[in-house]
């Protein structure tokens, strides 16, 4: 059985088109390649040759304009057995150009016929991306003032690994179609047709004509880049080790006795490790048996500027996840501050522990002044907002210092394990840090 | 085992769960660290996961994938949702099964990255030219995240299908405590397989809300696949009969399955005046103002909806005893579903939407005052 099961005659292309002739080529190298139906797919595009699916006996993959080469990715990685061939035209490449750039530089072992007429046939001649200067279509009455895309040198110039351009009347056609069908990685195979219906009459183009514009353009015919003689390297996978999951996976065999729902703040800048210290204290209360909830702020410029850290701990589950004014609120630097802006709207009851260095605008909260530098001393400085949150914490009475040490030796871990265990017994003795409350 | 997890990696772990092997995205926040967290997890040739050069691209993947047999997902937020769209159309007509996750921020266009908005609950049922329907569940926090992107997984396969998942930038990013191994879920059902002893034809279907028969791409069986109208053999057609039956078959598949995907958590009073009516984010809220008012002698019905599309209208008539005069409804948009309840929710029934879209989130004490001034004095109150 062949792979095309009509003749260009049979086929509903006007007289004169090449696309019929061009389909039985495609169809005769696939037959000489001796493979099954059932092994191929073919993808086709929109415009008149996307309507080519129905004269193949193959599996058929008709898709959105310009999204043949993405369908035919897809099928490639699934089933990277198969033979993937795609069928496009010049309209297709040129709404579809990044699709056939980056496929291309993938290297995903595809095979592209792309069927360049210059002209979108199907909606009344309009002008494409591959328009000649100068020539004349629906859109371009006075003549094309673009230069014409030139999709061969594109697909070499994005890595592909087989690259040939001709004419639909050329007599290697076959040899090029039988090279890009046994190539292993992306090839592309760029034919140069005459639309009968507009862009041949419009612009009085013959064959011989073809050659001549691709002459003025610079645009040069036959093999632009040999395919690969090695065998091709399979289609690259990703080659990772698997992340570590963070996630507290350890329960302590008791649960941490704590006084409700209680909000937490910590403020200060993009390399303290705030949001780390308020992952490690929620963690800890996660494993021992309550409920936490931990949303960060934080610019897209991670590395510069503010970091927040809101902690929700609660002894129930918490549903609602918005938070009003902290009853803790921790203020490592500047730039947390500066975040926070005014305090004037904390509650007496809340409890602000704050770098000493910093000036502190007027609130209504019981402030703890701490020395920085004295808090850091004995400890990983990237652990100091652990210890300062620790400090936060035991100052509240919210959880027993010996409870909360026995609890963080269960749950935390990680390769910053002892470290923040050492920033939580620190925080122990926060109280040694600085002045007194104010 | 309780663990400390955000919506993405709930979501990650739900998609795994059910068998998830073939992703294609594109980086956006705050979506991107599923993503990321797809690499590691197929870092083990498990699965096929990809970076595209965009959501086209990467939506263009899933979909083949998915007709080559996969189970596929993509993940994105409002603006890679609008490149979606053409494909989204694209899987409907093809009727692939694949599974979208909208991890929605604060819109339109570029709007806040890092903010929160659940603006997509009406564009995500309407997301397509035609409007055919699909499913869309809105998740509420990490928990229902992992079981809705599973249970989008079955529906996707039972009824081929693209299935949407709303989450939003605070589900999405938030560590919250989860137990997923608590969370009951149903035994992973297969896409239904053509039989082999006869030819195969890609459409097929008796009845209109049936779903065809699935043979893969690349099988032993040749396929015809088209987004064109087709027939039954998946072949162009221009029969206006064949056409018609095409089209309501796309329509019905869903419809007559509504009841099947009504997915809710009712917590009725029949003696309340005023129903809370709560989807995604603002639910947590909804629950918390609910117990609010209750213990103050307010009595008040809840109602959460995590199936949005189609409307689980079984339940929500369910609510609406005799006795309730108004609907409450939170959201965090310009009270996009509120409208949407007028169409199942009778004329002499307020509907009262509680709205904000300022990146900010719907305290339960605003919630409890529009109840309460609803609820009235005695009538309302035991």
């Amino acid at each position: 059985m062949s792979m095309v099961t009509a003749t260009r005659h049979e086929m509903s292309y006007c007289p004169g088109c090449s696309h019929g002739g061009i389909l039985e080529q495609i169809g005769a190298g696939l037959d000489r390649l001796g493979v099954k139906p059932e092994q191929v797919c073919l993808v086709s595009d929109i415009g008149c040759i996307g309507t080519a699916d129905k004269y193949f006996a193959c599996h058929t993959f008709h898709g959105l304009h310009g999204r043949a080469i993405t369908y035919a990715e897809g099928i490639k990685r699934q089933r990277p057995d198969l033979l993937v061939i795609v069928l496009i035209g010049d309209g297709g490449c040129g709404i579809g150009t990044s699709h056939l750039v980056h496929s291309a530089r993938r290297g995903v072992g595809i095979k592209v016929f792309v069927c360049n007429n210059f002209t979108f046939g199907m909606t009344g001649g309009q002008h494409s991306v591959t328009t000649p200067q100068g020539g004349v279509t629906a859109t371009t009455p006075g003549g094309s003032a673009d230069p014409p895309l030139d999709i061969s040198q594109l697909a070499v110039t994005a890595g592909a690994s087989y690259v040939a351009r001709c004419t639909a009347f050329d007599k290697e056609l076959p040899r090029y179609v039988d090279v890009a069908l046994r190539c292993e990685g992306f090839a592309l195979l760029e034919i140069w047709e005459l639309c009968v219906a507009y862009y041949m009459p419009m612009n009085k183009l013959t064959p011989p004509a073809l050659l001549e514009m691709a002459e003025r353009f610079g645009m040069r015919m036959g093999v632009l880049r040999e395919p690969p003689t090695a065998e091709a390297p399979p289609l690259p996978t990703p080659g990772v080790k698997p992340r570590r999951q963070s996630s507290g996976r350890v329960s302590l065999s008791q649960t941490l006795s704590w006084p409700g729902r209680r909000e937490i703040l910590v403020a200060g800048s993009a390399g303290e490790r705030i949001r780390s210290a308020v992952g490690v204290i929620g963690e800890i209360m996660v494993a021992g048996g309550l409920w936490a909830a931990q949303l960060d702020d934080y610019p897209i410029t991670v590395r510069k500027g503010h970091s927040l850290s809101n902690l929700i701990v609660s002894d129930r589950p918490i549903r609602h996840s918005g938070v009003g004014e902290p009853d803790l609120l921790v203020i490592q630097s500047e730039d947390g501050l500066k975040r926070l802006g005014s305090l004037e709207g904390l509650p007496p009851s809340t409890l602000v522990v704050a770098n000493d260095q910093l000036d502190l605008p007027a609130t209504r909260a019981s402030v703890r002044r701490v020395s920085l530098k004295r808090a850091a001393q004995g400890i990983e400085k990237t652990t100091v907002a652990l210890a300062l949150l620790t400090f936060g914490l035991i100052e509240c009475g919210w959880i027993a210092p010996e409870a909360l040490v026995a609890a963080a030796e269960v749950a935390v871990a990680g390769k910053f394990r002892d470290a923040n265990l050492q920033a939580i017994r620190a925080g122990l003795d926060g109280r040694a840090w600085g002045s007194a409350a104010v | 085992m309780r663990e400390f997890l955000t919506g993405n990696q709930t979501i990650v772990r739900g998609a795994l769960r059910a068998g998830c092997n073939y992703v294609a995205g594109y980086p956006i926040t705050p979506a991107s660290s599923i993503l990321n967290d797809f690499v590691s997890a197929f870092a083990d040739g498990s699965g096929i996961v990809v970076q595209a050069e965009d959501e086209i691209a990467a939506i263009g993947q899933c979909i083949a994938a998915a007709m080559c047999g996969a189970r596929a997902l993509t993940a994105t937020s409002g603006p890679g949702m609008s490149l979606y769209s053409e494909n989204i159309g694209y899987a409907q007509m093809i009727e692939a099964p694949l599974v979208i996750v909208d991890c929605q921020r604060m819109g339109p266009a570029t709007g806040g990255a890092t903010a929160t908005g659940e603006g997509d609950v009406v564009f995500a049922r309407h997301i397509t030219a035609g409007s055919y329907p699909l499913p869309v569940l809105a998740a509420t926090d990490a928990a229902s995240a992992y079981r809705l992107t599973y249970n989008a997984f079955q529906i996707a396969e039972r009824l081929r299908t693209p299935v949407i998942v709303l989450a939003s930038k605070d589900i999405s990013t938030m560590r919250q405590t989860v137990d997923l191994e608590a969370i009951r879920l149903s035994p992973i059902v297969p896409r239904r397989a053509a039989p082999a002893d006869q030819p195969y034809r890609p459409y097929a279907v008796d009845q209109p809300a049936d779903v065809p028969a699935f043979a893969p791409v690349g099988g032993p069986v040749r396929v015809r696949v088209t987004g064109s109208i087709h027939d039954e053999c998946g072949v162009l057609t221009i029969d206006k009969t064949k056409i018609t039956r095409k089209l309501t078959h796309l329509n019905e598949k869903i419809r007559a399955n509504a009841e099947s995907l009504e997915d809710v958590d009712s917590d009725l009073d029949d003696e309340a005046r005023v129903l809370l009516v709560a989807y995604g984010l603002p639910d947590g809220a909804a629950r918390d103002a609910a117990d609010e008012l209750r213990a103050a002698g307010v009595r008040v019905s809840r109602l959460t909806l995590y199936t949005l599309w189609p409307m689980p209208e079984r339940a929500l008539r369910r609510a609406l005893s005799e006795k309730v005069e108004h609907v409450v409804i939170p959201e965090l948009n310009i009270g996009l579903y509120a409208e949407e309840l007028r169409r199942v929710i009778p004329h002499t029934v307020g509907i009262h939407p509680i709205t904000r879209y300022d990146g900010g989130l719907i305290e339960p004490a605003a919630i409890v005052k529009r109840v309460r001034q609803l609820a009235g004095g005695a009538a309302g109150s035991r």
